[in-house]
């Protein structure tokens, strides 16, 4: 098998449903959205974050627009505000919580009110009557003026001074005036000296839809009266109202009471459908390892000044989560935290007609696991990433077009490139070497030297296999195909009386121990257990260590790694994110391949860590290291003191594997493999070469529309007098331009595209 | 499936040649098709023996982008 079916057809109209809960609670780790602990704290709800934001930058009217949402008297609640947020600083852990009621204070006195009032705005039709005096009162009237309902205060009071007075009579005088100007600037109708009894509360009732009345009021005039505070309603008066103490509890009294007003005013129960209301649990995480432990600003009697408030609020940490952003190149390409992320990305699985636009982020996932560990909630997105190619691939939806490549790599790897032999002179062995794919492709010498090394030291007899394990296919979702191959897999090594496997690499350690009956261990393992070989030597000079994704929550591989570079000398230069918390170096899960641009920031990501030259234990980190430039090893090429240099093109690539296959059959089996040579001569020249890097061609597939030109001599001209020859290989159409040598061609260009092309009649 | 109207024209205005039959191409009528979904175009085409010719800044511009197109839907 060396070809993959490309789906039919864009018309596939089913999805394979993801149970809504398991994405939900998988999403539901993600604590980004959480509000900060001061706002979670408030009961009346306000952004404390951006208000502070606000205020540190001098925008006072901002700041002050935000806090007029939940107080329609700015200059009273700061006054009194009991500032349950300041309770829940964090700042408050590591020095003196941010004096968060004093900023408010200031904002309230110097910040300039939006011009924009109610004035304009269209009033609800329903009437609502505010019957006497007080803070309750009086906050209740801003509450339902900021809802837009017309709004008559019948108060005993002679006019509107006294009534304020009445409410506020702790304010200075200059704050007084400032909230009475306030006042009058609010669209609220009144009617004063009135005589609040029972005769004139029922005449009111019958010319208005809602009544409110303050509590007092309420309690001389139904001494019987039962409220319950979370309603804040007397059902069997019919009038909302209810006890409140202090300024804060005054505010959110308010609040609540505004909120049954308008269940009322609709004939709804006001029982349901009210939110959350109130302070709230926050399971924010907030770094404060860099977080600066500061004393307030010194506050007088008077309050902060404009500057004193700026530099006060400047203090807020800012409370945000983004543990995993900090490290995740992925994450920080698409600039979003993974909730959001992997809800979209869940939507985009049950999109039944349409573009699937989370397609390119959902195969961009390295898979790697990193975020779930420097998650403090243990955020999955590999999981969620997983799920949802495999779910694709189960409805025909996933295109095949990003992976392919891949795959057909690891088709040539189990195929063209597969080797299964016992040790010489064993008919059965006690172990196998499974060096990985990518050993085999981008250091297949040392791959021999260590095969040849481990038949040597150990008893028992070592076999060999070289393919790949499956990672592949795993990452990519296609599930069938995975089954397939840990099948053959299976049997191959069951034909070898299921010998313990050496792996060589960490991912395919943790792939193939997940299905195979026997052992599975680590050549790093076996190293240890035999020392080291002759000729072993680190580099002479300090090295950052990379720990590979695959080997992550293997402390047993991390610390046998460590152990091995301290044998061979190494002096390891501490890095920030190493053991499990290593980021991937963009070959997992296959983003190399589905999105470049992610795979080179995840590599840089990697190498931004240290100037050092790198040394890792999985192949592929130790080619992506090199491809962006840094000097870099595998550690298994320092304990046989090969050298891999620099890092092989797609096509070397394929035949280091197929070249690592016929040597170890002439040398060790004494086998002669049959290889195709080709009867002409084939050269490229040096852009070509890149281009075909670039653009994933490989001189196979050069070869196949070479071979076809000379079977068919269907080709076209161009005016510079090249050759342009053409064949459809697979699921793709390969073009070369290229032209007559002596013997041979000589390759200038060559492309692709996937869209088959024919003549058409009429 | 109906073919209405051509997505994209190129005419060859005698820069290329067959190299099998040794003429000239013309514009003329092909069909890309993908994923069950086709397009009507006018591509350099052979008059003798048929062949069609995707030029390089085709197959890596347009042709490339209605694939990724199709390969979302």
């Amino acid at each position: 098998m060396s070809q993959i079916q490309e789906r039919g057809s864009t018309h596939v109209y089913k999805v394979n449903k993801i149970s809504k809960e398991e994405m939900e609670s998988m999403v539901a780790r993600c604590v980004y959205e959480d509000p900060p602990f001061c706002s979670a704290a408030c009961p009346l709800k306000l952004d404390v974050r951006a208000f502070l934001e606000a205020a540190a930058a001098g925008n006072f009217k901002k700041a002050l627009q935000l806090y007029e949402k939940i107080a329609p008297f700015p200059l009273i609640l700061s006054a009194g505000c009991e500032a349950p947020c300041e309770g829940r600083c964090r700042l408050g852990e590591i020095g003196e919580a941010l004096a968060v009621r004093e900023v408010e204070r200031a904002v309230a006195r110097f910040g300039e009110q939006s011009r924009l009032g109610g004035i304009f705005r269209s009033k609800k039709r329903r009437t609502v009557a505010v019957l006497g005096s007080g803070l309750f009162a009086l906050l209740l009237a801003g509450e339902l003026e900021k809802k837009a309902y017309p709004v008559t205060v019948f108060c005993e009071e002679a006019d509107e001074e006294s009534w304020l007075r009445a409410a506020a009579d702790f304010l200075d005088e200059e704050a007084f005036s400032l909230e009475h100007k306030r006042l009058k600037g609010k669209d609220i109708q009144f009617e004063f000296g009135c005589v609040l009894d029972r005769a004139f509360l029922e005449q009111k009732r019958s010319c208005t839809d809602v009544l409110c009345a303050s509590w007092e009021l309420t309690k001389r005039l139904f001494p019987d009266a039962v409220c319950t505070s979370e309603l804040m309603f007397c059902e069997a008066e019919r009038l909302v109202t209810g006890p409140t103490e202090g300024v804060t509890d005054a505010a959110f009294g308010a609040k609540k009471t505004a909120l049954t007003v308008d269940r009322l005013a609709q004939n709804l129960d006001p029982r349901n459908t009210r939110g959350q209301e109130g302070p709230v649990e926050s399971r924010l995480y907030t770094d404060l390892s860099e977080a600066k432990a500061l004393d307030r600003v010194p506050c007088s009697a008077g309050g902060y000044s404009r500057e004193q408030a700026m530099e006060e609020a400047g203090r807020c940490l800012s409370c945000h989560c983004e543990e995993c952003l900090k490290s995740c190149a992925y994450l920080k390409h698409y600039k979003k935290h993974p909730g959001l992320l992997a809800r979209e990305i869940y939507n985009n699985t049950q999109i039944i007609m349409g573009d699937h636009q989370l397609n390119k982020p959902m195969n961009a996932c390295s898979l790697c696991g990193q975020c779930t560990v420097v998650c403090p909630n243990g955020f999955d997105m590999a999981r969620v990433c997983h799920l949802a190619r495999q779910n694709m691939v189960s409805t025909d939806k996933m295109p095949l077009a990003p992976h392919e490549f891949a795959l057909l790599d690891m088709l040539f790897s189990n195929n063209e490139a597969f080797l299964v032999r016992p040790q010489p002179g064993f008919e059965s062995c006690k172990y196998v070497f499974f060096p990985g794919c990518q050993a085999a492709a981008i250091a297949p010498g040392t791959v021999r030297a260590a095969y040849l090394d481990l038949c040597e030291r150990l008893e028992g007899g070592v076999a060999l296999m070289l393919g790949c394990c499956g990672a592949i296919c795993d990452w990519a979702g296609r599930y069938e195909m995975l089954g397939q191959t840990r099948d053959f897999i299976d049997r191959e090594l069951s034909k070898l009386g299921d010998p313990v496997v050496i792996a060589g690499c960490p991912t395919c350690r943790k792939e193939l121990s997940g299905f195979v009956s026997a052992s599975v261990v680590g050549i790093w393992d076996m190293l240890l257990e035999l020392g080291l070989p002759e000729g072993a030597k680190g580099l002479d000079r300090p090295a950052a260590l990379h720990d590979s994704c695959g080997a992550r929550g293997d402390e047993a591989t991390q610390r046998a790694i460590r152990t091995l570079a301290a044998q061979l000398g190494c002096e390891l230069t501490e890095t920030p994110f190493s053991g499990d918390r290593s980021p991937c170096c963009g070959y997992g899960g296959l983003t190399a391949y589905a999105n470049r641009e992610v795979a080179a920031e995840m590599a840089d990501k990697c190498l931004e860590r240290s100037d050092a030259p790198y040394i890792s234990y999985c192949m592929a980190c130790r080619d992506r290291f090199a491809r962006q430039g840094r000097e870099s090893r595998h550690i298994l090429e320092l304990c046989y003191g090969t050298d891999a240099g620099a890092p092989p093109d797609i096509s070397e690539k394929r035949r280091n594997r197929l070249t690592l296959k016929n040597e170890l059959l002439r040398e060790v089996w004494r086998e002669e493999p049959r290889e195709m040579r080709l009867d002409y001569k084939l050269q490229y020249t040096d852009e070509a070469r890149a281009m075909m890097d670039e653009r994933m061609i490989l001189t196979d597939d050069v070869i196949a529309v070479m071979d076809a030109f000379r079977e068919n001599g269907e080709a076209i001209e161009d005016e510079d007098g090249l050759l342009v020859a053409r064949r459809r290989v697979g699921n793709a159409t390969f073009w070369v331009k290229f032209s007559l040598t002596d013997g041979g061609y000589l390759v200038h260009r060559a492309w692709s595209h996937r869209m088959r092309v024919e003549k058409r009649e009429g | 499936m109906a073919i209405e109207k051509n997505y994209y024209t190129i005419d060859p205005e005698g820069k290329l040649k067959c190299f099998k039959c040794g003429v000239p191409l013309i514009k003329g009528k092909a069909k890309f098709m993908y994923l069950d979904n086709g397009f009507p175009v006018e591509l350099p085409v052979c008059p003798v023996c048929g062949f069609v010719y995707v030029p390089e800044e085709l197959a890596l511009g347009k042709v490339a982008s209605v694939e990724r197109a199709l390969e979302d839907k």
